[in-house]
């Protein structure tokens, strides 16, 4: 997964997924292994309007992004898919941190050593 | 109408380019018969599952009991794996995508299964592809005529006579997807599950788009039909469908209060 914005202004992984998605991930983060039903009834309880088909496209857009998994399970009561994610919590926070720091090395590359020393004293 | 148009199409090629004209026709419809077979053994690919009774007993036996109502041999049922909400018919088959059942509950899958068994009892199955195929058929003798006969009046005639059924193929198409939903109000046990079904499927639709747009760069698989409607729409809006369905339950509503 990589991340491709950061928003200055928003806290915690809404800085780099849609809010819907962070909220998505950060529940996913939770329980490992969720359908997309479980998701819904979850987000139902905060977001009273929410529908299945939200909660069903931005799944599988996580899943295209390569922060969850998409499989299917057979067993009683028919096939389903099952998402599970793909990366724990800390790998993405490292990568984030890894993305940004490579865009402002070569971007800004003095005043961002400069400011890592600064920091590091 | 249709069928005229094609006997005309047949006609002009006929009395212009005479035996030349019957070779080309006989061997379009052969090659056109041909890809019709290399097609239909290629519906079903590995990612079309066979449903069986226990799979899904909710699924099968509405679907069952649908096609008993509907008066057609219980069709075959496939699921497909697709997240992307589907659903389609060919012969006595009918084949529902999985992302049906993450956006619908089961009365809106019954019906739009009910749907697919509309179009299987109004023998779409059989006359989609007659209808699609024909539509080649018309385009190569058009350009047959035109290149052949060198006549600008041929030319302009057998090429009005195709862009006529285009259009008109695109209207038939759209009316048998009215009948298909009359035909499907009739045997499903909750009329509006089929309204519901198809409002959820427009949300998923626009939003899809809106998502899609506001994406960063990702993969995204092409699944939209055209925003911008035209004549050769082959089918209708979710919203045409769904003040029809909301007219037919009102009227069925009606009939029942007046017979009862």
């Amino acid at each position: 997964m990589q991340p491709h914005e950061f928003k200055l202004n928003e806290d915690g992984l809404k800085a780099v997924l849609p809010p819907m998605e962070a909220e998505i991930m950060e529940y996913m983060w939770k329980v490992k292994v969720a359908t997309a039903g479980d998701v819904y009834e979850y987000l139902k309880e905060k977001h009273e309007t929410l529908r299945r088909s939200t909660v069903s496209i931005l799944m599988n857009r996580l899943c295209e992004r390569g922060l969850l998994k998409r499989s299917i399970e057979t067993g009683r009561g028919g096939m389903r898919y099952v998402y599970s994610v793909a990366t724990s919590k800390e790998e993405f926070e490292k990568k984030v941190v890894e993305n940004i720091l490579n865009a402002l090395m070569s971007n800004f590359k003095e005043a961002t050593v400069a400011y890592l020393s600064k920091i590091k004293k | 109408m249709l069928r005229l148009i094609f006997l005309a199409q047949l006609a002009i090629t006929l009395v212009y380019l005479r035996r030349l004209g019957l070779l080309f026709v006989l061997g379009i419809l052969l090659v056109l018969f041909g890809l019709y077979l290399w097609t239909i053994t290629r519906i079903l690919r590995g990612e079309h599952r066979k449903l069986s009774p226990d799979d899904m007993p909710w699924l099968y036996e509405g679907i069952v009991r649908m096609a008993n109502k509907a008066g057609i041999t219980t069709p075959e049922i496939y699921i497909l794996d697709d997240y992307i909400p589907n659903a389609y018919s060919f012969r006595n088959s009918i084949v529902l995508s999985m992302g049906l059942f993450e956006v619908l509950d089961e009365e809106e899958i019954l019906a739009v299964a009910a749907h697919e068994i509309g179009h299987i009892k109004n023998k779409d199955t059989i006359l989609f592809p007659l209808v699609s195929y024909g539509r080649y058929f018309m385009f190569a003798l058009a350009l047959l005529n035109s290149l052949i006969s060198q006549e600008a009046l041929v030319s302009l005639v057998s090429f009005t006579f195709y862009l006529l059924y285009e259009v008109l193929r695109s209207d038939y198409l759209k009316q048998r997807e009215f009948k298909a939903d009359e035909a499907a109000l009739r045997i499903i046990s909750t009329p509006l599950a089929l309204k519901r079904a198809l409002e959820e499927l427009k949300y998923y639709e626009d939003l899809r788009i809106e998502v899609k747009e506001s994406a960063f760069p990702s993969i995204e698989p092409e699944i939209e039909r055209p925003h911008q409607r035209s004549i050769f729409d082959t089918h209708p809006s979710y919203e045409e469908r769904i003040w029809r369905i909301i007219a037919e339950v009102e009227a069925m509503n009606l009939r029942e209060r007046i017979l009862n």
